[in-house]
Order: structure tokens, then sequence, then C-alpha cells
């Protein structure tokens, strides 16, 4: 069925009932919320929101995967992915080092996007579910190659509980306690 | 404004305007650090109580969206352009989408297209609550503004599901979607809608039947049919002026052809009949959502981008996608060339009509990208319609019409 134009008409309320009526609508429903209140308020650091895992937060990146094709750079809307060069030593050929490029990023122009993540043909960039870190200074948002492998730790896992927010038909955004 | 009036002799700077003001108008300047002006400039001059003159000084926010867009590879404006407005990401990226899909010659799956839908009105619905949650505090219901925001919030909740991100989600790609949505979305956003019924049931009966607001509202910055067509003013706000036009009947793109629901008109043209148009409008988002999530429950096995595309993938990304439901692009997305051409492309909002013309030299990056806001539109209403009323007005006014100034300023 296609859509169509409703024309409405507002109801024009002037006389006295009414307006004592929808006064004393009013006020019901704040009494109603004033017994029974809706409190979604996360009480964070005490506890923290568990992210589906499909959430786009921080990126970790795995260098066994990564065959420095450099497509996540140049496809990052922000630029703030950059490829660096490292000179590899590999085992089996320990006289013919090898020069390689990986990614490196930098969290203070990442936008959390994803493009990143989508385009590595190999899977070499996956997100961690969380977006809670602080850093103490803006030099430690540049991830070096090391840091950029390593998966960060919440801070608020330390001392918070896990909480997942559901909707209710009743109450809207419900916090559940998890584990 | 001309410097005539001043007595001869006196110091003419260079580009700098000096007039003399009338000894009985008082003027004042309305942000833009003031809580109530948005990230813009309100200078009003006023008689007494009565405004007598209303400047929208607009600009602050500007950041060169469309010329940015024009160094950045065909992709890159995506997460650019949805920051005019991240409320309302999905309906404000979408018709920028749909031109480069007319430029390439793409269609996107039918999945693909009510995923976009769903997207879309669950951002229209958070962008009403949003202008209602200010427009609430506004005219002093702080009441109306912690219900409008945590009920907003339920709905960025449900994006989040689908799309991974709370506001900027970046969903629409040329050809499609970037993500299938999950299995328990469709019952997630039965919930929402249900909720969210008995909730403006409560909103009438709170806010915008309560005889305090009413009596603020009710005839309150009117602009009448013939005046809201001349001053162009567009969506909730040009529908409550009784002119029947919506982008989404007008010239439907993606899905809205097929599916059923009305669009609401009020006649009145007052500051209240914007707010039930809004009101309304969520009652029809909802309709939009539950039919949406019905087709894609009832309809699977079709992939969220389109069918040349999907069966070009490699093997990895076919089985993420059977996996999670995520669609990886390739590595040709960041250097993709557009055919050389012109394409207009245009849609419906929370705010009013949004409008794209994007225009392809052959080359990686987009030659021109022209955006027109709603809220560019919207601005001019300040000018128009506000002088003669009360300056206690000016809120009322200034809330019902949902002004966002990011928008505006691009």
């Amino acid at each position: 069925m296609p859509p169509k134009v409703s024309l409405k008409k507002l109801a024009r309320k002037g006389g006295l009932f009414d307006g004592v009526k929808s006064n004393i609508h009013a006020l019901a429903i704040g009494v109603k919320y004033l017994v029974d209140p809706q409190r979604s308020t996360l009480l964070y650091p005490k506890e923290y929101i568990e992210h589906r895992p499909g959430y786009r937060g921080f990126i970790v990146f795995v260098k066994e995967k990564c065959i420095s094709c450099a497509a996540c750079s140049r496809i990052c809307p922000s630029a703030a992915m950059k490829m660096v060069r490292v000179t590899e030593i590999d085992p089996k050929h320990p006289d013919k080092p090898r020069q390689k490029q990986y990614p490196v990023i930098n969290y203070q122009r990442c936008i959390f996007c994803g493009f990143c993540v989508d385009v590595c043909p190999t899977e070499a960039l996956y997100h961690v579910p969380f977006h809670d870190i602080v850093y103490e200074n803006l030099a430690d948002m540049f991830m070096t190659l090391e840091q950029f492998q390593v998966e960060p730790q919440r801070p608020a896992v330390s001392e918070g509980l896990p909480v997942v927010y559901e909707v209710d038909e009743g109450k809207g955004l419900v916090k559940r306690r998890r584990g | 404004m001309t410097s005539g009036g001043l007595e001869a002799g006196a110091q003419r700077i260079p580009g700098v305007t000096v007039k003399k003001i009338e000894k009985e108008v008082y003027e004042i300047f309305i942000g833009p650090q003031h809580p109530g002006s948005g990230h813009m400039r309100i200078i009003v001059r006023l008689d007494g109580d009565i405004i007598v003159e209303a400047d929208p000084d607009i600009g602050y926010v500007h950041r060169t969206m469309e010329k940015l867009s024009e160094v950045r590879e065909w992709l890159k404006p995506i997460p650019l352009l949805e920051r005019m407005t991240i409320i309302d990401a999905c309906n404000v990226t979408l018709p920028y989408v749909n031109a480069l899909e007319k430029l390439m010659d793409k269609t996107p799956s039918t999945r693909a297209s009510y995923l976009r839908v769903l997207l879309c009105e669950i951002n229209r619905v958070a962008s009403h609550l949003y202008g209602m949650g200010i427009f609430g505090v506004f005219i002093g219901h702080s009441t109306m503004y912690m219900w409008a925001f945590g009920d907003r919030e339920v709905f960025v909740e449900l994006a989040e599901v689908l799309t991974g991100a709370r506001l900027t989600h970046t969903y629409p790609i040329p050809g499609g979607v970037r993500r299938d949505m999950p299995q328990d979305l469709p019952e997630m956003a039965r919930r929402t809608v249900r909720y969210m019924r008995g909730r403006l049931e409560e909103y009438r009966k709170i806010f915008v039947d309560n005889p305090v607001i009413v009596k603020r509202l009710a005839g309150v910055g009117v602009i009448s049919k013939s005046r809201a067509i001349e001053l162009g003013v567009v969506g909730p706000n040009l529908r409550a002026s009784g002119v029947k036009y919506d982008v989404r009947i007008a010239e439907p793109y993606e899905v809205y052809g097929e599916l059923d629901f009305e669009i609401p008109v009020f006649e009145e043209g007052d500051a209240l009949a914007r707010t039930w148009v809004r009101v309304e409008e969520i009652k029809q988002s909802l309709n939009i959502i539950e039919q949406a999530v019905n087709w894609l429950e009832t309809h699977k096995g079709e992939p969220v981008i389109a069918k040349e595309d999907f069966d070009k993938l490699p093997k990895l990304h076919k089985e993420v996608y059977e996996k999670e439901g995520r669609v990886k692009l390739v590595p040709a997305h960041a250097t993709m060339k557009i055919p050389a051409g012109k394409a207009v492309a245009r849609g419906e909002m929370g705010r009013g009509e949004i409008f794209y013309y994007v225009e392809s030299d052959g080359g990686t990056t987009p030659y021109r990208v022209r955006v027109v806001t709603p809220s560019a539109r919207n601005a001019i209403v300040f000018k128009h319609i506000v002088p003669g009323h009360t300056l206690m007005d000016l809120p009322a006014i200034y809330g019902s019409i949902d002004y966002f100034p990011p928008e505006s300023d691009r």
C-alpha cells in the first residue's frame, strides 16, 4: 500500500472543564513517576556496559595475518592509520633482511568508522567491543606497532560489574547485571 | 546597513559597519555563548518587550564540508557528511549514497533498501525526540527534556545493535549497507515500538496537552501556508502550515513507495501544530519500523549488497558475511573511480528535505558535492516570523522549528 497524506486537526480545548481535566492528567502522570520512577543511569565505573560483539570499539592488529597491502591506511577517512616500514629477519634466511610495512594507528584522529577492519583482506584487524579508554597525555594515543598488537584493557573491569541494557515494553531501557 | 546616520567626521574603520541606534530600541545579542542559542547568535532588537527585528547570525560551526568532500575519495565523505547531524546520521548520508549509485548505475538489493529505511526511521524518531527535548528545556519544561533524551537512548541502542555504533553509523555504502541485522533485532524493535507508543500517550498528557504548554505555544510563531511556501520552509514546519509535501511521497526513494504510512499535515502553522506534527510523525515512523522488521524477518537469503558485487567477493569475505553478517569492503573501494557525470538526490530528514548535487569528472574524488540541508532553509524563519512577538516567545519559536546550527552551517 503506498503512503498517503492525512490531514489532521488540532483539538482546540478552550473550556474550563478541559483545562482542569488536562491539568489533572498532567499531575497524575507526574505522581505516577514520582512513585515509580524510571531509572537507567549507569553508575560508572562501579558498573560498565558490556557491548555486543559487533560493537565498533578500539582496534587491534594481528601481525601474523598482515600481508602489508596498505588497504587499511588508504581507506581511512581521517588519515588515522599509517604504514610503518620494518626490517624483519626471517630465521630461515638470516642473511636476507626483508622490508615489510605494517599499520599503526593514531587514536587522536580515529573516528571508529570501521572501514579499515572491513577492508582488510585477511582479517588482520578486529574491533574490541568497548570504547572507554583514557590516555594520560596525547602522545600516548599514537600506537606503536607493539602497542597496536596488544588488546587494550578496560579500566572499569578491575573495579566494576558488567551490565547490559535491554529494552522493556513497559520501562524502556532496563539495566541488568551480568556475571 | 550604511553609516549614513553618523555625524560628519566620525572615524570610519574598514570592515566595520557602524550605525546609529534609535533611542527606544534595545539590542540584545543572544548567543553564541548563551545556553539557549545553540551554535549561533540571534541579534534581537526590542521595543519594550516586543521584538521589532531579529537577525540570525549563523556560521559559527562552518566546517567546509563541501570543500573537504572534494579532496576525499568517494567513500570517505560518508563519515564526514554524517557529522553535520550525527543524531540523524543515516538520513543525512543516504542521498549522497543514492547520488553515487545513480552515477555508478548500481541498484541496491531490496534487503539493503529495507535496512536503510529501518535505520532512517530509527534516526527520525531519535531526531524528533532530541528536538522535543531541547524544545522542552527551552520553554522551561525540564521533565520533557529528561524524558525525551531518555527515550531517545532506546532508539540509539537499537541503532547500535543494528550498526555497531551509537551515532555515527556510516551504514549505507554504494550498492548496499555494511551489515545485516542481528537475529534478535526484530523482537527488540517490536518491544521498542510498543514501549514508545505507550510513552507518546504520556507525552501528550504531560507536554503537548498540558494547559501550561498549550498557553505558551498556541498561536505563537504562526507561519501561514502561503508564507511557508514563499519562505521555502521545509519538513515538519512546512507540513504544520498545511502544505502536503514530503520527499518520501513526492519522489519516493528506497522502498518508501511500498510501505503503508501517513504523512501528517496540520493547518494551524503555529508552534503547537509544529510540535504535533513531530508527535504524529514519530507514530508513523514506529509503523514503518514495524513493517520493515516484519519484511526483513520473512525475506531472508538475499545479500545486503548488490548481487553482482556479492558474487565477486573473495571466499573469506563471504565467510565473514555468513558468520557475522558484516559486509567486508574490497581494497578497490579506497581508490574506486566513478564515471563522469552529474547526479542529484534528495531525501527527507527528520528536519526536512536534504538535497545533494554530486558531480564526477571520472576521477577518484568528487569534482563537486553540494549539500542543501533543511536547517539552512529553515533559518529564514527567525528573520521573518519572530518580529512582532514578545521576547519570551523567541525560545518557543526557536524550539518549535527545531533549528540545528551544525546542520545548517555544514
